[in-house]
């Protein structure tokens, strides 16, 4: 009887290096996706894929709702079309109930492209066209005016509608985090919010009905939420005294971490990010705590990250390995930062599709492009990989499918699990023509 | 005099370079490897041995055993072939 | 009494020492109690590991970083292995995960001794101000960095020397940027934003060890002066003493919190201020020192954790010493080859 085969290795051992188990204990084996095998995905559409799970997007909006519609009676989610616009992906969103948060007017285009009526939608950001103002403004979008300079073009667009315009301004503030972020709004404590407000009401021409902030990214404390509510809500009273002017919503933006592993974070996602009830808690007792008896304008959420980014998986493929000089183990697979492109700030977890015997080791994940920087992951603790052993990575449901780029590469298939468990794609693999359709070839320098 | 016939084994696989204190990981296969080096055989009896007592193809076999030698040579534990 | 079986972390008795050897020491001092005890470690060198009258056994973990999952499938296979009831996790990485988990872990049968989520949090830098006030301290200039400017920004208004400190660990004495830079660095290669930069305050370093039942009283509670301090800030020798603005702050602390758990509060007396420099959730290094000067501070624990009777008596002597001395052990290499291969010994 012939003993079973693993790859031979010798390593040799290093002074604080000695940990059998390093970052990693026991088996990491993913071999479906919602009953799906991953070897059937890749046998359907190849690899490298997208795959999304309805299910999962479907269950987290819904818990994610409960935690805030269970303790705040006026709840609205807004759909964060940056964290990832794709129609099938909006378009659950929108069935479960959310409007569409867009930040520029291919996006606001894209909504309504889908369905969504302009009254469903709230327009963001720093840089918003004359042209979709008016049209926003026409369809009845709710806009956040993010400096002086959009309070004079929103100006211009009610007088040649020839009619007054809700608008929110956005505003920014510490709430005891680093970062803090400025860039985006008017800033509350110098006193330029209220100059906004101001400016608003002199013109006679908008009428400021909303308070939106936006404190950050991945924010790992509940309570910088709550320091936030508590300055929006002070900050709407103070508005509503001065000039009587009553605010119909407060937007306290996203910001809301996923369980993905950020790079500089030390502790594992699911030690280190606090539960959805926690947010919930700090964000709608301090409301009601805050707020005037029976006011309860509209608590928005713009939570993008969070909502996604579990339902989102890559499955990748080994294409080779390599030793490097310093002894260590890498190996190049045919997803690169071009499709993962929040590898850059993510640790991912990355799974097997089967069991693979042999000592685990640290290694390095090369992406299959021709540049150094080219690297998906580092330090992932992983067994002698055979040629062709599929790896998934997740979760990378929030903005890879937004960010990624057509470079070297095309852009590698999505496929949705629907509710029932099938998949079906939902963006096609790119290829050549894809590339070239908007490319012009001038005739003198046409080869032969 | 070749190192490897200084070298000490454990049957879970610690190796022990008394020469330069260093110490080893091998795994049942890098073992049964460097037991045959000891024997004095070379790597195509090797081969040979590997493909009588274990599971394997011989391209695999054959692949992964001159990737182990080179790793031996690298730690400096084998001059040979 | 039946066989208790433990677990302690922090085996890793270097010039930069756990806590995990002198709590079992500590431990298997009270004669009443029949205990067998796991070192965990996360390096094979940890010298807990081969001090084979304290360890019955030892067990390699992942790191505190890996996946909670994989860390409690770890414990739960020490359990089935060597038995576990109590863990007394010595090492600040480690205690996000264990209060995370208290009651999961619970539930398999594994009891800790801990503080809960937001007494843990009150050891972050803009708590530990209102911590200090609340108890009677002050608190030097401290700051929260996440970035290259905002270190040099905060640098210039603290000044040099200054300390960089890790949230977790590590904390550097920097006298200029070149050397706050490589610190900062350092810091956050390995354990990540934020940073804090604190002002240097010069005076005594004043500490105080204990145990904090939960419900606003003490399981047992000294005070201590460090007389010599290495190179690395840990303590050489020191002295034990009884001094009453420390003394009613560590009650106030127990009070105003209902603390839980084992504590150091770290401070420096400078003319009549005493500053709050650190709270830290666990026993320090030196908790031996607690014990040969008769209050059983870890045992009192375990019992705790238990829900057996202990006692709560803090009365010591001022003015006894405390040596730390290093010790030559030789030893062959079976239990490093366990731990190599096999992860355990």
């Amino acid at each position: 009887m012939k003993k079973s085969y693993e790859k031979p290795f010798i390593k040799k051992i290093q002074v604080g290096l000695m940990n059998k188990f390093g970052a990693a204990y026991g088996r990491h084996i993913r071999s479906e996706i919602d009953g799906v095998p991953v070897a059937e995905l890749t046998a359907r559409y190849g690899s490298p894929v997208f795959v999304f799970s309805e299910r999962r997007l479907r269950d987290r909006y819904q818990s994610i709702h409960q935690a805030f519609a269970s303790r705040y009676p006026n709840v609205n989610f807004s759909w964060s079309y940056k964290t990832n616009y794709l129609d099938a992906v909006c378009a659950i969103l929108h069935q479960e109930g959310e409007g569409a948060e867009v930040v520029s007017e291919l996006e606001y285009q894209k909504a309504r492209r889908l369905g969504v009526p302009g009254s469903e939608i709230i327009y963001n950001g720093p840089y918003k066209t004359m042209d979709s103002l008016k049209t926003a403004v026409q369809e009845g979008a709710t806009i956040n005016i993010d400096h002086f300079d959009e309070i004079y073009d929103l100006e211009e667009v009610a007088k040649g509608l020839e009619r007054q315009v809700k608008v929110g301004i956005r505003l920014n503030m510490d709430t005891g985090i680093s970062p803090q972020w400025t860039r985006f709004g008017f800033n509350l404590e110098s006193g330029q919010a209220l100059d906004a407000v101001k400016r608003l009401v002199s013109g006679k021409r908008l009428i400021l009905n909303g308070i939106h902030c936006h404190i950050g990214t991945f924010i790992l404390d509940p309570q910088a939420y709550s320091r936030a509510i508590t300055k929006m809500v002070e900050f709407s009273y103070q508005v509503e005294d001065a000039f009587g002017l009553k605010m119909e919503y407060l937007d306290i933006g996203g910001g809301l971490p996923s369980e993905n592993r950020l790079k500089g974070i030390y502790l594992s996602p699911d030690v280190a990010i606090p539960p959805m009830d926690d947010y919930a808690e700090a964000i709608c007792n301090t409301l009601l705590s805050k707020l005037r008896p029976n006011d309860f304008p509209t608590l928005i959420l713009e939570s993008g990250r969070t909502m996604v980014d579990e339902a989102g998986f890559l499955i990748t493929t080994t294409h080779a390995s390599k030793r490097l000089p310093d002894d260590s183990r890498a190996y190049v697979i045919d997803a690169g930062v071009n499709a993962l492109f929040t590898a850059f700030w993510y640790n991912f977890r990355v799974e097997l599709e089967k069991d693979i015997p042999g000592p685990h080791e640290p290694c390095t994940l090369f992406g299959p492009l021709c540049m150094n920087i080219d690297v998906v992951a580092d330090q992932v603790i992983l067994p002698p990989l055979p040629r062709g052993t599929r790896l998934i990575f997740s979760p990378v449901g929030a903005y890879n499918v937004t960010q990624w780029m057509q470079f070297i590469r095309s852009r590698p298939a999505i496929v949705l699990i629907n509710n029932e468990g099938f998949p079906e794609i939902i963006r096609e693999a790119e290829g050549l023509e894809d590339l070239i359709q908007r490319e012009r070839l001038p005739k003198h320098l046409k080869l032969s | 005099m070749n190192k490897l016939s200084s070298l000490a084994l454990n049957e879970e696989g610690f190796v022990f370079d008394p020469t330069t204190g260093n110490s080893f990981t091998t795994n049942d296969i890098g073992l049964s490897i460097i037991r045959y080096l000891k024997e004095g055989k070379d790597s195509e009896e090797i081969l040979r041995s590997l493909l009588d007592d274990f599971e394997i193809d011989s391209d695999t076999a054959q692949r992964d055993l001159i990737d182990f030698l080179a790793q031996l040579r690298v730690y400096r534990l084998f001059e040979g072939s | 009494m039946n066989e208790i079986s433990i677990a302690v972390s922090g085996i890793n008795a270097v010039d930069n020492p756990g806590p995990g050897v002198g709590v079992v020491r500590s431990i298997k001092e009270d004669k009443s109690l029949q205990v067998k005890v796991s070192g965990l470690a996360y390096d094979a060198m940890e010298p807990g590991i081969y001090l084979d009258w304290l360890m019955d056994r030892s067990f390699v973990m992942p790191y505190p970083s890996s996946a909670g999952a994989d860390y409690l499938a770890r414990l739960l296979y020490i359990k089935e292995t060597a038995g576990l009831d109590v863990v007394i996790p010595t090492l600040d990485a480690e205690l996000p995960f264990y209060i995370k988990n208290e009651r999961e872990l619970a539930g398999h049968g594994i009891n800790t001794f801990l503080p809960d989520k937001e007494q843990f949090d009150l050891r972050s830098k803009e708590h530990l101000t209102d911590v200090a006030d609340k108890i009677g301290l002050s608190v030097p200039p401290t700051e929260v960095v996440t970035s290259h400017s905002e270190l040099t920004a905060a640098l210039d208004r603290v000044g040099f020397p200054a300390m960089i400190k890790g949230i977790f660990y590590k904390a550097y004495r920097v006298h200029n940027h070149l050397e706050a830079e490589s610190a900062f660095h350092k810091i956050v290669n390995e354990w990540g934003y934020p940073v804090l930069v604190q002002k240097i305050v010069q005076g005594d370093e004043i500490n105080v060890i204990g145990v904090g039942d939960g419900a606003g009283e003490s399981l047992g509670n000294m005070a201590i002066k460090k007389l010599w301090i290495t190179d690395l800030g840990k303590i050489w020798t020191g002295v034990t003493i009884d001094n009453e603005p420390v003394n009613r702050a560590t009650e106030l602390f127990l009070k105003k919190y209902s603390w839980r758990g084992a504590f150091e509060i770290e401070c420096i007396a400078a003319g009549d201020k005493i500053y709050l420099i650190e709270i830290n959730p666990r026993f320090p290094a030196w908790v031996y020192f607690a014990t040969g000067a008769g209050i059983n501070l870890p045992a009192r624990l375990l019992r705790a954790a238990l829900g057996l009777p202990f006692e709560r008596d803090s009365t010591y002597k001022p003015g006894r010493l405390y040596i730390r001395y290093t010790y030559d052990m030789v030893t062959d290499a079976d239990t490093f080859q366990k731990i190599i291969t096999r992860g355990e010994s």
